[in-house]
């Protein structure tokens, strides 16, 4: 983890996360391969999260879910992961540890300052603890997960810099 | 004309003295002061010309509505068109007056009032309709240089940012009836956004004396209170110096802050910023306006709206003229009479429209108790002056009586600002007895409290308040006592125009300040038949101008009932358009300019490329190193030649990591991805790949790429750069819309891989170099074939392919490993001449051997059998998509434009893309009737390998003109290049180099 920015009301941290993105109809029997690998079950209804001690899993869609290692792994180990739900034919699952950057935004004025790069409600009661969302923040789609006091944003790693000078210009300004 | 200062205006208490200049001139303002007031302080009221006569002009206004004070801040990058009764005064401000010359004085322009008579209503229209060839050469030269007021702003950077808010109500107005609905929601689960034009709350508290007290507090007192209870809740956030601008659907409301209020905008911080806003609920506070009356010359400088003189006196602190004469219709005028007595200021006269029997008892016994000249039943007729008022002529029981002064004081009465009401959809509705529009109808969850919604009464204003807002749970019941200095019922006579007395070519009664609109023009307009309220607008540009009309508006709408003999219901009002207020474009931009004007996405490469001189290109968002400088003074066509050399000699590498790359997976992949290719998969050996095609529904060609097969349900296909996320969103759609029954799943890993393209007849040794356990040979590693390796930590997935017609291989890898790989490819390459390339030199490579690039070669009017590519059809497949446009008669007719090879007959000839194939072998000096044309050049390059131009085209019927003699069009001469039509393939026909 490392911190990027910090100023009063506003921490950001980068972090080095794993997630793999899985694709399928999130029947009983998708289901029990995910719980059997990550004791997690799905969330109840889209865009929002349920979680454990070593897994976090999102809701994007009605077909779509992300899986995030909450602890650090080798990569072998998540490609492990990846080949071992691959293993069924029902499920697509891919590996997107790297080739997205995960962003930790807390501080109590964290909504000021991402309100000046995106139009979205952080409102508590708009977006509570454990959901998320998939919209644009500097005109980049992004995902964002709500976790206690704290925000993962994570986008595209290609636009790795131009959300870094985007969020550092929009704390200057 | 002699203003004084108003020491009780809170304004003036502990306030800095600033100077700043005006048209040269230095003068001396107090902090916090506009342009107008600190002019009007310093007793200059000529501070402009009009926009179409060039008369004379003064301040109108003392807020947003001025249609006369606009001028040129210097100071600020010329910014042209500023509002002198918003924009404030700070220490070392330039300001000029516009649309004069040589001197606001003396003006040149000022001739066109003489000519006015030429330039009446619908002149633009009648006279640039001829003669034939004037437009271009005469009058849009002449208009151009002519055209608006101020001078264009010199170029700048703005620092103008948005922001984003989403809450549960928005107050707009932070007035008194803004600050009693605020109050209804402190300390609740609202969250709720004050928005406030002015520097301070209070509004009408401020600006007059029509309010003594608020429950039992001096107003000033309750303002400061009211403001400190807001302020510690929490739930509510205040935003002053803040203007709504637009009031749109789905309750979203722009609203534009100044943050350089009263100083210069610093280099380091924005200037202004656009605030975006979201709310559940929309409480419009936003006041009244004023209004004007039409008489002769009420344009002169010296002519002022009695609300904004009441304004300037309290807001700040400037009595513009110690006697002025006021001249009204209705009862708020009293106001300002008892704030000019009480500093000691008398009106030279007090002229009412309304009988005596109508006028207040109280306005009645002030005026006698004071000595005031009053006139009931009388209008003021004209007035005359040069460069400001000097006589007023009023009409009184038949008599004209000639009164010397140096202002006037006009109230027509005061309209509820509907302006946000209407944007926000809502209908308005005529009040017979206000003579006004008033909201009606709220078509969004708009609610509009106070004088904006016709209420003038303040004793009702809490009750109104609390009933409107009853709706909404748990807000505060909260109780305001108002005890007010002036009668509660608001009373008006109508009265919209006043006939002249005189004429001359200099007297005008207007109706439009700012555009130069006259009474006369809204009579032409209607003889001569544009009696619809939107056409009338349009044919006379009234209010058209950056003050959309604001103080007049209404006026003309009474002007042309009367003239029409219809009610102003009937008459109708034009649409009330945003913005509110003019707003910069820099502001609407705000940081989406420069080098945030759009995303730029960077490979795990990007540094490395850096580092050796990439010249990158963009390739949609990506930033693609098109060539590589490998010494000072080096041009890209030189660069590019090395490069293409260098690889065919020994090896090249591409970071090719932009390519779309899609992972298809599901237990009907394998019919999936025959339906979306042209390509048959079914034989296909899992663990092989193959180039393929994708096509619309029309048999166009959308996309190429390569496909590898891991087995039947698994797939992964990579695009081009720029189509990757379409064809991932037509696979999406396809897979949800047209063949629901599939399962099948698909997702980008576009950014999961890095993708490097190592090619040259010594890849393969320098393969062996960097991943010593792979056998690379071709029996075990042959052609369009892949497997994964472990490498460190990871995996990496290689495939053996070409787009340069060389042995090559593709590596995909991780991006965290990607630019250790890359270096460690480069520094095993390095002895075996492996040399980096860009997009440039991969182009002239696959055109060497006749490959195409979707978007280059094709324009989206190619099919695959177009360019002779009807191999890659899997012509046994039930179903693909576009496979029935391909049968088409229009698509299977053997003249249709096909890729060809073009060759230059004389090798030093060079052949430029885009040109013309032509079979005429010279152009005339002049073209008159159109040139049949074959076809034209679709790729050209300069081969290093082959020593000439090779080039690609698509050309008519091609494939049966195969070594025909052509000619290819040079933009530069009339001359054209003899050519021979070729096989596309230039370079290794036979694929030794490919399969060595």
């Amino acid at each position: 983890m490392k911190e990027l920015y910090s100023l009063r009301g506003l921490d950001v941290f980068q972090k080095d996360l794993h997630q793999i993105v899985l694709r399928g109809k999130g029947d009983e029997k998708f289901k029990e391969i995910i719980n059997k690998e990550t004791s997690l079950s799905l969330p109840p209804e889209n865009l929002k999260i349920t979680q454990n001690d070593k897994f976090l899993l999102a809701k994007h869609s009605f077909d779509q879910w992300n899986l995030f290692y909450l602890d650090r792994k080798e990569h072998k180990e998540v490609l492990k992961m990846v080949s071992t739900f691959n293993s069924h034919e029902e499920i697509l699952a891919s590996d997107y540890s790297y080739g997205q950057v995960y962003f930790e935004i807390s501080g109590k004025d964290k909504n000021y300052y991402l309100n000046k790069l995106t139009h979205f409600d952080f409102r508590i009661k708009k977006f509570p603890n454990l959901s998320m969302a998939q919209t644009l923040v500097a005109k980049i789609d992004c995902s964002i997960y709500h976790l206690n006091d704290k925000f993962i944003i994570t986008c595209n790693c290609s636009l790795e810099e131009y959300f870094k000078e985007r969020l550092l210009d929009a704390i200057n300004l | 004309m002699s203003s004084i200062n108003n020491t009780k205006s809170f304004h003036l208490i502990s306030s800095q003295k600033v100077s700043f200049t005006f048209d040269g001139k230095k003068l001396t303002g107090f902090k916090g002061d506009t342009i107008a007031s600190a002019l009007l302080r310093n007793n200059i009221n000529l501070v402009g010309r009009s926009f179409k006569y060039h008369r004379p002009r003064g301040i109108y206004s003392c807020g947003i509505e001025e249609p006369n004070a606009l001028v040129q801040i210097i100071s600020e990058h010329n910014e042209p068109n500023a509002r002198a009764t918003v924009k404030r005064i700070y220490d070392g401000m330039i300001v000029e007056s516009q649309n004069r010359w040589p001197s606001l004085k003396m003006d040149i322009g000022a001739v066109n009032n003489l000519l006015s008579p030429i330039f009446s209503a619908g002149f633009y229209y009648k006279t640039f309709m001829g003669p034939k060839g004037f437009w271009k050469k005469v009058y849009e030269p002449i208009i151009r240089k002519t055209a608006g007021l101020g001078k264009p702003p010199k170029e700048f950077r703005s620092k103008s940012t948005h922001h984003h808010h989403n809450v549960d109500v928005v107050i707009v107005g932070g007035g008194i009836s803004g600050l009693i609905a605020a109050l209804k929601f402190v300390k609740t689960n609202y969250d709720v956004l004050i928005i406030e034009q002015d520097s301070f709350l209070g509004g009408i508290l401020n600006t007059s004396k029509k309010i003594k007290e608020i429950n039992g507090l001096d107003t000033i007192e309750w303002i400061k209170k009211t403001e400190e209870l807001i302020s510690k809740s929490k739930n509510i956030k205040i935003l002053k110096d803040t203007t709504v601008s637009s009031y749109n659907y789905s309750n979203h409301l722009i609203a534009l802050e100044d943050k350089a209020v009263g100083s210069l905008p610093p280099n380091y911080k924005p200037e202004l910023v656009l605030h975006k806003i979201r709310t559940q609920h929309t409480i419009l506070a936003n006041g009244y306006i004023e209004r004007i009356l039409s008489f002769r010359n009420n344009d002169l400088p010296g002519v002022m709206l009695a609300g904004s003189f009441e304004k300037f006196v309290h807001r700040y602190g400037v009595v513009p003229e110690t006697n002025p004469i006021i001249f009204t219709n209705n009862s708020s005028t009293f106001s300002l009479l008892k704030s000019l007595i009480e500093l000691n200021c008398k009106p030279s006269a007090y002229v009412d429209n309304r009988e005596e029997n109508s006028i207040e008892k109280s306005t009645l016994d002030y005026l006698k108790n004071n000595n005031i000249p009053f006139y009931t039943g009388a209008e003021v007729e004209g007035c005359d002056g040069r460069n400001i008022i000097r006589e007023a002529f009023i009409r009184h029981k038949g008599n004209i009586i000639k009164l010397k002064t140096n202002m006037l004081c006009v109230s027509g009465g005061i309209n509820p600002d509907v302006n946000l009401f209407t944007q926000s959809k809502g209908l308005i509705k005529w009040d017979d007895n206000l003579f006004t529009f008033k909201p009606d109808k709220a078509f969004q969850n708009t609610i509009v409290i106070g004088s904006a919604s016709g209420n003038f009464n303040f004793q009702k204003l809490n009750d109104e308040i609390k009933n409107k807002l009853n709706f909404l749970k748990e807000v505060n019941d909260t109780k305001i006592e108002i005890i007010s200095n002036v009668e509660n019922d608001y009373k008006i006579s109508e009265i919209w125009d006043i006939k002249p007395e005189k004429e001359s070519l200099w007297s005008k009664s207007f109706i439009d300040i700012q555009n130069d609109v006259t009474v006369k023009d809204l009579r032409q307009a209607i003889t001569e038949g544009f009696d619809r309220i939107e056409h009338l607008k349009r044919f006379t540009t009234n209010s058209m101008g950056t003050d959309q009309g604001k103080i007049s508006s209404i006026n003309s709408l009474g002007i042309v009932s009367k003239i029409l003999n219809k009610s102003v219901s009937e008459v109708g009002t034009t649409i009330y358009r945003p913005p509110y207020a003019p707003l910069s474009f820099s502001a609407i931009a705000g940081r989406n300019t420069y080098e945030f004007y759009d995303p730029k996405r960077k490979t795990p490469i990007h540094s490395w490329h850096i580092d050796n001189n990439a010249v990158f290109e963009d390739v949609g968002q990506w930033k693609r190193p098109w060539y590589f400088k490998n010494k000072k003074g080096e041009t890209m066509h030189q660069a590019v030649q090395r490069e293409s050399k260098q690889l065919r000699e020994s090896a090249g590498i591409l970071d090719g990591s932009t390519l779309g790359k899609i992972e298809v997976k599901g237990k009907d992949a394998l019919e999936f991805m025959n339906l979306m290719y042209t390509n048959a998969f079914t034989k296909m050996k899992p663990m092989t790949s193959r180039y393929v095609l994708m096509l619309g529904e029309d048999g166009m060609i959308k996309d190429d790429g390569i496909v590898s097969k891991i087995n039947d349900q698994h797939f992964i296909a990579t695009t081009t750069t720029g189509g990757a996320p379409k064809v991932l969103a037509d696979m999406e759609e396809y897979a949800q819309t047209e063949w629901p029954h599939l399962e099948v799943y698909m997702n980008s890993i576009t950014e999961q891989f890095s993708t490097f393209n190592i090619s040259g007849p010594k890849s393969r040794a320098i393969m062996r170099k960097v991943f010593s356990n792979i056998d690379f040979s071709n029996e075990k590693f042959p052609f369009m074939t892949f497997n994964n390796f472990k490498y460190l930590d990871t995996e990496v997935r290689i495939m053996r392919a070409s787009f340069t017609g060389e042995l090559g291989y593709e590596i995909y890898i991780s991006p965290k490993y990607a630019l250790e790989l890359w270096k460690k490819i480069f520094h095993s390459g390095k002895n075996l001449g492996l040399v980096p390339y860009g997009t440039e030199t991969m182009h002239l490579l696959r055109a060497e051997k006749g490959y195409i690039v979707v978007g280059q070669d094709t324009d989206g009017t190619v099919t695959p059998i177009d360019l002779n590519l009807n191999w890659m059809i899997g012509k046994n497949k039930k179903d693909f998509i576009g496979k029935r446009s391909l049968s088409r008669s229009d698509t299977a007719r053997e003249d249709r434009k096909q890729l060809v090879g073009i060759l230059p007959l004389d090798k030093n000839k060079k052949i430029l893309e885009g040109q013309h194939i032509l079979e005429i072998n010279k152009l005339p000096k002049k073209i008159e009737t159109p040139i049949e044309y074959l076809g034209h050049v679709t790729s050209s390059y300069h081969s290093p390998n082959l020593k000439h131009f090779v080039a690609m085209a698509l050309v008519k019927g091609g494939n049966k003109l195969m070594g025909k003699k052509v000619y290819v069009s040079d933009p530069s001469k009339s001359e054209t290049i003899p050519v021979e039509i070729v096989n596309p393939v230039f370079l290794d026909p036979e694929n030794k180099r490919l399969l060595s």
